[in-house]
């Protein structure tokens, strides 16, 4: 019986990650067709409404550009992690450590002049997502802990707290009984450069060319990613795997922690329990197209800025915006499928006897152990 | 605290401790065949939301316990799709899969939101049994999926190390190479484990919609299916431990909503003075705490995951 295996290409095709990203779009928008047919939606007039709202015009430009700022810091903090080989998956909630702190000094420091207000600002949030990642970055470092399910764990405590927050300690006196927390000073607002947009995305992009820098240009990088790929060989050349892992995981706490900084201070008014609105968790999937690369993330981000706002302006034709939620990872399937294709290829193998290859040898030597068992 | 709320925490641990140890025995048995999935959320969600609907449509709790763990299966199945038969990372995989899943149990629910079942999973009082005090209530008159669930947890265990599939089961997760070599398929036994499992988690979220919490909302599974992976640390990926685990995580789940009512005090503090959204956050503290506790125990040791949990096997690269 001919059986299909999948064989390593000798030459690999040239820029696979971003055509792997374009046949991961493509997919998910052939399954989301799929989906608003069948719940008798007119998928033409929905997708036209999702491009319109997120690309054509300034306007709509600076709303998707507004929406890729906290996306690609929350895909930079993924993507720190994930250059070594770690998963960041509490970006959620970090963010949200961020804001508290950021908005605590906020309400200390009232009387501060804006740009200081707001520097100060960024540096408590980066603070803040290093504290909520303090306890799974030493765990992980010291114990072995998974990262994976600590720092996705401490994402409802954090959320958790904001909601004690709003209904408790700090609810707004005048907010004549609405749980909610007093907005920030005005003066933190962070300047807007057009439309939506705002000097948070100039932060991001900065960011994202530090990083850039950091890790294919200096020393520190290459430690970072050769302790990620090889353990063994980073321990051989001296470098101390567990003030990496400290590291790389403290620096993406607090990055994440920024982006809720920056969310605090340009798109939102005040501290509420919805303010990181499932861009940490975005964040995850942004990375992973990236290949954890920051060229990648400020492309997946911009995208992913472009579907969300696509998905908030299609409800006003009453579809759900959670079409959103699935084409994200929709995207993430295909590309994550199409990868696999452009590095692997499909061949077919018959029983021993047909085309010789190392393969079919290998498996009459199964056949063989097979019938020794029996 | 009075006795019958004293008997009311311990009725809701066992239902709790019912939820998180079905859908993570099917973690499980996807991590002991080498499989980590990390989608156990998005599939509980899709089972919640897809055993709701064929409950509100047949009015069968059964039919629709089946069609969850039908639907847990598929959504699995993608996993191992991606994962198992293409190889590509779990990790990722996985994540997609949580994400994608809350997000289509969001579209597919969005018209269901509020309405209520007329027939319920009723908890069926063992003749004989439960009428024993404080016993009685707490073990004999429970929902019949808490019994099937132990005897899913029985049967899991024994398949697991009495049984030549078990056996195979196990070594797909030690050495896919070695398995492979003696004649079984691991693309098969690693599909087919993370699908049962994809079945039990789609199970456990329908407990959830048409037992625990009756009805259909966004978010409502919220964290149980990242307890049910964390769970199966906690287990050292043996069954019977998973249960102790399941147990004292279920503990803590009944404890949380209740602790309000409770007129005690510790370290001081009046309980009932701590606001809710603050007792909130007791499960997922504790899990990351018991984590630790786990690994410092195992510090000097080598750990008791499976050795190729994680790993994807190709034949062609062995």
């Amino acid at each position: 019986m001919m059986r299909p295996v999948l064989v390593r290409r000798d030459r690999v095709v040239p820029a696979t990650q971003a055509v792997a990203f374009v046949v991961g779009i493509a997919a998910a928008l052939a399954l989301g067709l799929v989906l608003l047919w069948t719940s008798g939606h007119n998928p033409a007039e929905v997708y036209e409404r999702m491009f319109d709202s997120a690309f054509v015009g300034t306007d709509s430009l600076s709303r998707t550009l507004e929406r890729a700022t906290p996306l690609a810091l929350t895909g930079l903090s993924v993507a720190v992690a994930g250059s070594m080989g770690l998963w960041n998956i509490g970006a959620e909630g970090q963010m949200m450590a961020g804001a508290i702190v950021a908005t605590g000094v906020a309400m200390m420091a009232d009387d501060l002049s804006g740009p200081l207000l707001i520097a100060l600002m960024m540096v408590s949030g980066i603070a803040g997502g290093m504290v909520l990642m303090l306890g799974p970055a030493l765990a992980r470092s010291h114990l072995r802990v998974s990262e994976i399910i600590t720092t996705l764990m401490l994402v409802y405590v954090a959320i958790r707290v904001v909601e004690w927050l709003e209904t408790g300690p700090w609810k707004d006196p005048e907010s004549f009984g609405f749980a909610v927390i007093e907005p920030v000073p005005e003066q933190a607002a962070l300047p807007g450069l057009f439309g939506r947009a705002n000097i948070g995305m100039l932060i991001a992009l900065g960011l994202l060319l530090v990083f850039w820098l950091a890790v294919s240009r200096t020393a520190w990088g290459y430690e970072l990613r050769l302790a990620g790929s090889s353990p063994d060989t980073a321990r051989y050349a001296g470098v101390s795997l567990r003030r990496k892992v400290l590291t790389a995981l403290l620096l993406s706490g607090g990055i994440a922690g920024l982006a809720g900084a920056v969310q605090l201070t340009g798109s939102a008014t005040r501290l509420e329990s919805g303010l990181s609105n499932g861009y940490g968790f975005a964040g995850i999937i942004v990375a992973a197209l990236a290949l954890m690369r920051p060229s990648g993330v400020a492309v997946a981000a911009v995208v992913f800025g472009a579907v969300q706002v696509g998905g908030q302006s299609i409800q006003t034709l009453g579809v759900s915006s959670a079409i959103s939620d699935i084409l994200q990872a929709m995207i993430l399937f295909g590309a994550l499928v199409a990868a696999v294709f452009f590095n692997y290829r499909v061949r077919w193998t018959g029983p021993k006897g047909q085309a010789s290859s190392d393969d079919d040898q290998a498996e009459a030597g199964d056949e063989t152990m097979a019938m020794e068992g029996a | 605290m009075s006795e019958a709320a004293l008997v009311g925490l311990f009725v809701a641990t066992v239902q709790f401790g019912t939820l998180v140890f079905l859908a993570a025995l099917g973690e499980l048995f996807a991590e002991r065949a080498g499989v980590l999935n990390l989608g156990v959320e998005g599939m509980m969600a899709m089972g919640a939301v897809s055993g709701f609907m064929v409950g509100l449509e047949t009015g069968s709790p059964w039919a629709a316990f089946f069609a969850a763990a039908a639907v847990g299966a598929l959504v699995g199945g993608l996993h191992a799709l991606v994962s198992v038969v293409l190889g590509a990372d779990q990790v990722v995989s996985g994540l997609a899969l949580t994400i994608g899943g809350l997000g289509l149990a969001a579209y597919v629910g969005r018209n269901v939101v509020g309405e209520r079942p007329e027939t319920l999973f009723t908890d069926m009082g063992i003749t004989g049994l439960a009428h024993i005090p404080w016993f009685g209530e707490i073990f004999f008159d429970q929902p019949p999926v808490v019994y099937l669930t132990v005897l899913l947890g029985v049967a899991g265990w024994f398949v697991l190390t009495r049984t030549r599939l078990g056996l195979a089961l196990r070594a797909a997760g030690e050495s896919a190479p070695t398995t492979d070599a003696v004649g079984h398929s691991v693309m098969a036994l690693r599909s087919g484990a993370v699908m049962v499992g994809g079945a039990f988690a789609g199970a456990a979220g329908s407990f959830l919609s048409l037992y625990m919490a009756p009805g259909w909302v966004e978010g409502m599974v919220a964290g149980r299916g990242w307890i049910a992976v964390a769970l199966v640390i906690f287990g050292a990926w043996r069954p019977g431990r998973l249960a102790l685990g399941a147990l004292l995580f279920g503990f803590t789940l009944a404890l949380q909503p209740r602790l309000q009512s409770f007129d005690i005090e510790i370290l001081g503090v009046e309980v009932n003075s701590i606001s809710p959204a603050l007792l909130g956050i007791l499960p997922f503290v504790l899990t990351v705490v018991v984590l630790v506790i786990i690994s410092w125990r195992y510090r000097h040791r080598p750990s008791p995951a499976p050795a190729a949990l994680g790993l994807p096997y190709r034949r062609e690269e062995r």
